[in-house]
């Protein structure tokens, strides 16, 4: 069963209102886990999981910023961060936990097309 | 045509689950496949036996146990999301020594790994989130 399939992950919500952020992160590294060629793109309020600096302390939910450097970690290919999201944030390259790679709406259309599945968390 | 659905509702909160049951019935109705069917998420809650909606609603996870037996599909519920929202088989439900285990019969508890496996083995993966 050695079929590579392109998974497109997009993280679309914010890091503590939801389960979401883990559900999309779990998802990324289990396909990454079977050797499947994996993106993640952090999009709308999901820009704000890449924060540098967050803090746990009084949540319930585990710190999302700190695995995020999992995911190149544990092979997921690419990782990137769209854009016109981040700057409607007004974030930048400082703010995040590691160096991003920023797409804007073609590419990201371009890999929408590209790829074999596309999730949405 | 091989199709896996994911199943992302619980019965009661989004149309998900209905859809995604009419959607399996027409696939296999038009003479297509369905490899899997994958619960993820509050889809999880299908595959729950103590569910009881009142009667004059519909009884979504018994049309699925209905459905899974009568054509012997591979119905798997993710683990991970079954047991948070308490949905236990029975090894389960003595590892964790729970007074009950409530899996329907036809269902089974896996990883995410089958998805993945899904993913693969599937001419089309449908999903059903709202």
């Amino acid at each position: 069963m050695s079929i590579t399939e392109s998974f497109l992950i997009i993280a679309t919500t914010s890091p503590y209102g939801s389960h979401q952020p883990r559900a999309a992160l779990d998802m990324a590294l289990t396909a990454a886990a079977f050797e499947q060629d994996v993106s993640i793109v952090f999009m709308d309020a999901a820009v704000l999981q890449l924060l540098k600096g967050q803090s746990t302390a009084s949540g319930t939910l585990k710190n999302v910023g700190k695995m995020i450097p999992a995911l190149t970690l544990y092979e997921v290919k690419s990782v990137y961060v769209h854009q016109p999201s981040a700057t409607h944030y007004d974030l930048s390259d400082l703010d995040y936990v590691e160096d991003m790679e920023a797409i804007d709406d073609s590419r990201l259309k371009t890999l929408v097309e590209m790829s074999n599945h596309v999730m949405v968390f | 045509m091989k199709f896996t659905l994911v199943i992302n509702g619980a019965p009661w909160s989004s149309p998900a689950a209905f859809s995604a049951l009419k959607f399996a019935e027409a696939v296999l109705a038009s003479g297509h496949e369905v490899y899997r069917l994958f619960f993820y998420q509050d889809g999880a809650c299908n595959a729950s036996a103590f569910c009881v909606p009142p009667q004059d609603e519909i009884d979504i996870p018994a049309r699925w146990q209905s459905l899974i037996q009568s054509h012997d599909i591979d119905a798997v519920v993710c683990a991970a999301s079954a047991l948070k929202r308490g949905i236990l088989d029975t090894a389960e439900a003595e590892r964790y020594d729970k007074d009950g285990a409530n899996l329907r019969p036809g269902f089974t508890v896996s990883g995410l790994g089958q998805f993945i496996d899904a993913a693969q083995q599937s001419d089309r993966v449908v999903s059903f989130v709202t």
